[in-house]
């Protein structure tokens, strides 16, 4: 059981970390657009965050399964898409916008003050950005990239829905095999897979966030607990 | 060297600046002082476009802009030569000390490291934060921190200073500290202008007081004529109400 389990795993990976890449870098372009007011594209930005995050996920991978290639098919193209790459679409729209919304509180809550001096200084705005309000933003934005982080993990098994094979789907396949007889103890192996990832993804914040603490006054060490975070 | 003509600003329906001349020679020190309201802040952000003025003039040595024309090759000159020590510090928090003072020097100064680390080491001697520079922000006192912001500004080594009111907001056990090192900046020559509430201080220094009332220069004169000799009954209340705080 344990070992068929671990041979989905590199799927459920795969479509973690696409999804948190595409996801990252979804938000930044969406954060960018929705901070600097743009017009049109700042609505449409908007438009996209609030579909992330109103949406049930499971709807949007439904929406990313069955409703792009019906869109798709619209202007003539085939229906290109498989389960697992819908997967990876549909989370990383997903993760893209409600990240967004962790990013951009972050950078709205650096100091007035902290653009003044540098714009004083005569730094442009990129220069302003990666020196100076940029490394600010990542300190404050930390802890809630952390929870989107872990929420991620946990959506990922939301991907059996639209057919994807990752854990979750094949721990299914096992059971029914099985004539439901280890339900409980696959259920088990699956909650300890999970606790993992997020223990590492909690390890990795936590690793991040003490290096920038020095950042914020009255630099107390931060205490962290590890139920609560994992 | 440095001229404003007419500068007008509202927020709303409130008038901040209502017209303001103001010129500067090289080698002025020039306190403005007025009641709180009156537009000192602003004017003084307006000079290096961190408030954007609805209209008036700017005429800094060759450079000329309207404010009704944003003109970005100016702005940047200006504020490559003009530096502010601000009333909150605005130290950047993500970096050290020494790394405040170096980093305008490497990312808009395009100096080398070493000699960049030079200049600011110079210049944390000078406002006594040398044992200091390796300290995080959060680790300082108010009075430290606004030397560290004192020293950043002195190491681009700018044509005028802008002092927005330095000391306002710290403890007065530590007015003192920042006051000397204003002082020493102010007799090195640097053309500096000092919006401040410390009347002795800017009369000490100065040798011109600008009084700011209502969104425009009310009087305007060497230290004796404003503070021996107020021009008008608004001054004298103002001069007299502060004299009795102190």
């Amino acid at each position: 059981m344990i070992p068929e389990l671990l041979s989905a795993l590199p799927l459920t990976l795969a479509i973690m970390f696409v999804a948190l890449l595409a996801g990252f870098c979804l938000a930044l372009v969406a954060t960018t657009f929705r901070v600097r007011r743009v017009p049109v594209i700042s609505q449409l930005a908007d438009l996209y965050v609030s579909y992330a995050r109103s949406v049930p996920v499971v709807l949007q991978l439904f929406v990313a399964f069955y409703g792009l290639p019906v869109l798709a098919g619209l202007f003539g193209v085939p229906d290109f898409l498989s389960a697992t790459a819908a997967s990876m679409l549909g989370l990383s729209l997903y993760h893209g916008g409600y990240l967004s919304e962790v990013m951009r509180p972050a950078y709205l809550a650096v100091d007035r003050g902290q653009h003044d001096a540098a714009d004083s200084l005569g730094y442009s705005f990129r220069q302003k950005i990666f020196r100076v309000v940029g490394p600010q933003t990542i300190h404050i934005a930390l802890p809630g990239y952390g929870n989107s982080l872990i929420y991620m993990i946990h959506n990922v098994a939301l991907v059996m829905y639209i057919g994807a094979a990752d854990v979750m789907a094949t721990a299914h396949l096992i059971m029914e095999r099985d004539y439901n007889q280890y339900q409980f103890q696959t259920y088990l192996v699956l909650a300890v897979i999970y606790s993992a990832m997020c223990l590492i993804v909690w390890l990795a914040v936590r690793f991040f966030e003490r290096r920038s603490s020095m950042y914020v006054p009255n630099a107390a060490p931060i205490k962290t607990t590890l139920m609560a975070s994992a | 060297m440095l001229e404003l003509k007419n500068l007008r600003l509202s927020y709303g329906s409130t008038q901040i600046l209502n017209g303001v001349d103001l010129s500067v020679r090289r080698g002025d020190v020039v306190s403005i002082i007025g009641p709180s309201g009156t537009g000192k802040t602003t004017l003084l952000k307006c000079i290096n476009y961190l408030v954007k003025p609805a209209s008036g003039t700017i005429t800094f040595d060759q450079i000329r802009m309207d404010y009704q024309r944003v003109d970005k090759a100016a702005i940047q000159a200006i504020r490559c030569r003009t530096a502010m020590v601000f009333q909150q510090f605005n130290v950047f928090k993500n970096m050290t000390v020494i790394q405040n003072v170096m980093d305008p020097l490497v990312v808009v100064q395009r100096k080398s490291k070493d000699e960049a680390r030079q200049i600011a080491l110079q210049e944390l001697e000078r406002v006594g934060l040398s044992a200091k520079q390796d300290s995080y922000p959060s680790q300082l006192s108010g009075g430290q921190l606004q030397r560290t912001g004192i020293a950043r500004a002195l190491a681009v080594r700018p044509d005028v200073m802008l002092f927005d009111e330095p000391t306002s907001s710290l403890d007065p056990e530590l007015v003192g500290e920042v006051l000397k090192v204003i002082k020493d900046v102010a007799s090195s020559g640097i053309t500096s202008l000092l919006v401040t509430h410390e009347m002795q201080f800017a009369r000490s220094i100065s040798n011109r007081i600008v009084f700011m009332d209502k969104g425009i220069v009310a009087a305007d004169g060497s230290p004796t004529e404003i503070f021996d000799t107020p021009s008008s009954p608004r001054l004298a209340q103002f001069l007299n109400s502060e004299h009795t705080h102190n």
